[in-house]
């Protein structure tokens, strides 16, 4: 697979100018995401995701390591060719109207001033910005300007982008209209690279996500590989009763009914096979298996408190 | 050039956002229109019969003033005055352009663009530029066609004025860049270029100064400060001269050499170039 944004051992140690103090902002970055996967950033405040995107931009220099963004080291300007980019609390100059505002910024990533024509009428209708196109940036709500700023990484039809908290001052209508955006642009063959504080965003649009503390990866991986919790499964069958179920706590497995199911710990994926097999031996018939998982929120804030460090499913280097 | 025209369009839309724009046609509109209307000469053989500033008749006296060598005293003595107006008002205009460039939230639009920090540096200065020089051409334009109105003379060298003063801008204006690069603000942009305006004025009389300072290694950083810093009193001086031309007074005409040029384009290069290997290591 072709990786789009690719970092090895990226670090940044921020130093005061006396070189008194010091602050690890990223330690040791290793990353790849893929073509069309929506990839999220997750972290408290300082865990070193905002330093990440500055470094893919080459808005902040790296102390040590290296990152490429389409094979492209991100030291050189071409790297950014192909990226469209939504800051965190980005501030568009007030006196600029929308189109004004993304006729500059078009124009600047490259596009021809007769391509912009038509592109910008065609992308402030799609983020519901369309009356509002000659009005000052000045009078936009923070919402819009939000909106606004993602049509200004999405001027030049980039690869790739890279998005700090996108629905960042959004309604809960224009978080969904965001969100559907970013997942058509996936399917189109973007990339996208996000962070977010709201989880349940992230839960509902990254394929893969990575959780940095202190500037270290703590874990990364897909979000159902997560969000499951290790060897615990919810059954639903029938001829469950008492006898069968101490049968199963005779073999060693974790029991505990509720509401109709019950929720089995068991060793491993043979200890489970072994548990189907008593059911059916006991003329129960399974009508569904399926394995229970916790919320990216549970696993997040565990993750956090605890610093459980180089917890890695499915790191596709 | 797409990203330097997009940022010469900025630049003017800005000013115009700012009434910096607005301001600075405005005044130049209105010290233009005093000149038209106050003054009223009337020639008779290419000699003033009669002049009147503001409707007053102004005595002549006996002596006849030839009227070429009136727009030559004019315009010369004129430029002079548009040289030091000028410059602040470029200063003024443009000392801003960097410090907000490098706002918290303002920068990453700019840097997340495929252009190297040095061209948007770069592209700023030359919109900052522009802008000067869009006024300075308004400016001096106006006053010497209507000079050619007013008179019948045509004196293409007060254009050649216009072209000292600005390169007098660019230098001052790659020393606010660096400022602004150094200090993210502009107050401190436009002090610093005022201040170092006056100081090297000061340092135009070094020679006097040097004399009169008991210190050896005083006398010997006076004279290195005046190398360094931009020559701004010869400068102003080189204006006069090469608007008055061969009628430049001798001993005005005598003190301006390659010298003052040589070194302010040193100072504004040396500015510009350590301006921009700054902002090229800054971490935003």
């Amino acid at each position: 697979m072709e990786h789009i944004i690719f970092t090895t051992g990226l670090c940044k140690n921020f130093r005061s100018l006396t070189g008194r103090k010091n602050v690890l902002a990223l330690d040791g970055l290793n990353l790849a995401v893929e073509r069309g996967e929506i990839f999220g950033l997750l972290g408290p405040n300082g865990a070193g995701k905002t330093t990440t995107v500055k470094l893919l931009l080459g808005l902040t220099h790296p102390t040590a390591g290296s990152a490429e963004l389409m094979g492209i080291p991100v030291n050189n300007p071409e790297s950014r060719r192909q990226v469209g980019y939504l800051p965190e609390g980005h501030r568009f100059p007030g006196y600029l109207t929308a189109r004004q505002t993304l006729s500059i910024f078009g124009r600047m990533s490259g596009v021809r001033s007769a391509t912009l024509k038509a592109r910008i009428p065609e992308l402030l209708e799609k983020l519901r910005l369309t009356e509002w196109i000659d009005v000052r940036v000045k009078k936009f709500s923070k919402g819009m300007i939000q909106r606004l700023g993602l049509a200004a990484a999405l001027i030049h039809d980039p690869q790739v982008l890279l998005l700090d908290e996108p629905t960042d001052g959004v309604d809960p209508v224009g978080r969904r209209e965001i969100r559907d955006l970013l997942l058509d642009e996936a399917h189109k063959g973007k990339t996208i690279l996000m962070n977010s504080h709201l989880l349940s965003e992230i839960e509902l649009t990254c394929s893969r996500v990575a959780v940095l503390r202190k500037g270290k990866t703590v874990a990364i991986g897909r979000i159902e590989d997560l969000t499951r919790t290790e060897s615990q499964y919810k059954m639903v069958a029938s001829q469950i009763d008492d006898r069968l179920l101490d049968v199963f706590r005779e073999s060693g497995a974790g029991v505990n009914c509720q509401n109709g199911h019950i929720l089995l710990s068991t060793r491993d994926v043979a200890h489970l096979n072994t548990l189907i097999d008593l059911l059916r031996a006991h003329g129960g018939l399974l009508s569904e298996l399926t394995p229970v998982r916790s919320s990216l929120e549970d696993v997040f804030v565990d993750l956090i408190q605890t610093g459980e460090a180089g917890k890695k499913i499915g790191v596709k280097q | 050039m797409k990203v330097l025209c997009a940022n010469i369009e900025e630049v003017f839309r800005e000013a115009a956002a700012r009434w910096t724009l607005i301001a600075y046609f405005t005044l130049s509109t209105f010290f233009i229109l005093i000149f038209a209307f106050a003054i009223n000469l009337d020639i008779i053989d290419g000699v003033i019969a009669g002049a009147k500033i503001f409707g007053q008749a102004v005595q002549m006296g006996r002596q006849q003033v030839e009227i070429d060598s009136l727009v030559l005293g004019f315009e010369s003595g004129f430029s002079g005055v548009l040289y030091v107006v000028g410059i602040f008002l470029a200063i003024f205009a443009t000392s801003h352009l960097v410090p907000r460039l490098q706002e918290k939230g303002t920068v990453d639009l700019y840097l997340s663009r495929p252009v190297s920090r040095i061209g948007l540096l770069l592209s700023r200065f030359i919109g900052g530029l522009t802008l000067a020089s869009a006024n300075l051409v308004y400016l001096i334009g106006s006053i010497w066609l209507i000079v050619i109105w007013k008179t019948k003379v045509v004196h293409p060298r007060f254009l050649l004025g216009g072209a000292v003063i600005l390169f007098m801008i660019a230098a001052m204006m790659a020393f606010a860049f660096l400022i602004g690069v150094v200090t993210s603000s502009t107050n401190v942009s436009v002090m610093s270029s005022y201040a170092i305006f006056f100081f090297s004025s000061i340092l135009a009389a070094h020679d006097r100064i040097e004399a009169a300072v008991a210190s050896e290694w005083t006398a010997r950083t006076i004279q290195l400060l005046y190398w360094i810093f931009p020559k701004t009193a010869e400068l102003g001086q080189a204006v006069v001269v090469a608007v008055a031309g061969n009628e430049a007074p001798g001993r005005l005409a005598e003190s301006i050499g390659i010298a003052p040029f040589a070194t302010t384009a040193a100072f504004g290069l040396a500015c510009l170039a350590l301006a921009s290997w700054l902002f090229q290591r800054k971490d935003f």
